[in-house]
């Protein structure tokens, strides 16, 4: 028996849109905080019995690639680059690259020691960049001056 | 009478529970618990990091770490588990070499990191006492936090 009267239209299905826009402002917070966090990187360097600075203990002299940071008179946090005590860059860090790459160039091998001498008033951005220009001269080898005590 | 013959087929209806408003507060509180023990594991305080380019990301959860914060830089602080702490170099252990050395005893057989935060304007001062502490305190690991820049931004800036 066919059915009489007009052919019913298919039901809209209509999803609730309320806890889906709510899951997805979840989301959205989660993931614009989650970014805050790790966006921190490190740097890693080890802290050997040998040549770090172990209290009591005086390092032999050994030929190494030094990097001064000395702070200018007049600027507390400004810095004077200066390079196995002879090159002075002022605050180029471009230049003081350029110079390891330079060294590296004629010979010297990566794990070549690199000792990064910075004065105590020196920030400590300008340590971590003048670490960042030997790692990226492929030093290996790089270490932090402390005082002996 | 007609009034109260409405009171019992109201009475009467199939209870039906509203899951929606659950299943949000199930997650509000997934997504509490995620942050707050990233946080407390860190143990952070807020500080102005340098940048660098040679940085690498880790996943710090990991490995087994202490937090070392090194805040303030007109007069550097040092703050572990949000606690401030005597790092200056001395004789013997500091309050800082000391805590460490009770930490590496605590967690015999797996090595220990020390992860130095430390604002970008802390006089090296600060940094090298901390670095002698963990020294003292025989700990090998030793990571420097930052934020990853590129090499044109470094340069430039």
């Amino acid at each position: 028996m066919a059915k009489s009267g007009p052919p019913q239209q298919p039901k809209k299905i209509q999803p609730p849109m309320t806890p889906m826009i709510d899951i997805v402002f979840q989301l959205l917070i989660f993931f614009l905080l989650i970014p805050s966090q790790s966006g921190e990187a490190y740097l890693t360097t080890n802290l050997p019995k040998t040549s770090g600075p172990v209290a009591g203990e005086k390092q032999q002299d050994i030929k190494r690639v030094k990097i001064e940071l000395q702070v200018p008179e007049g600027d507390d946090k400004g810095v004077i680059i200066v390079l196995n005590e002879s090159r002075s860059f002022g605050r180029n860090f471009e230049g003081l690259l350029a110079a390891l790459q330079g060294l590296k160039q004629r010979g010297l091998p990566p794990d070549h020691p690199v000792l990064i001498s910075p004065w105590m008033s020196c920030r400590h951005k300008w340590v971590v960049r003048a670490f960042d220009m030997a790692v990226a001269a492929r030093f290996k080898n790089v270490h932090f001056a402390v005082p002996y005590i | 009478m007609a009034r109260h013959k409405k009171g019992k087929s109201a009475v009467s209806g199939a209870v039906s529970f509203n899951m929606t408003p659950m299943i949000d507060i199930v997650f509000n509180l997934l997504i509490f618990f995620i942050l707050t023990s990233q946080f407390s594991q860190l143990e952070i305080e807020q500080v102005t990091l340098p940048v660098s380019m040679a940085a690498k990301t880790k996943q710090v959860a990991d490995y087994r770490n202490v937090v070392i914060n090194l805040v303030e830089p007109d007069a550097p602080k040092c703050v572990v588990l949000g606690q401030q702490v005597d790092y200056r170099v001395r004789e013997g252990d500091n309050e800082l070499s000391a805590m460490l050395k009770d930490f590496k005893g605590d967690k015999e057989g797996k090595s220990l990191n020390v992860i130095l935060r430390a604002d970008e304007l802390i006089p090296y001062e600060a940094v090298a006492s901390v670095m002698l502490g963990v020294a003292k305190a025989q700990i090998e690991g030793w990571w420097i936090t930052t934020e990853l820049a590129d090499q044109e931004e470094i340069l430039d800036g």
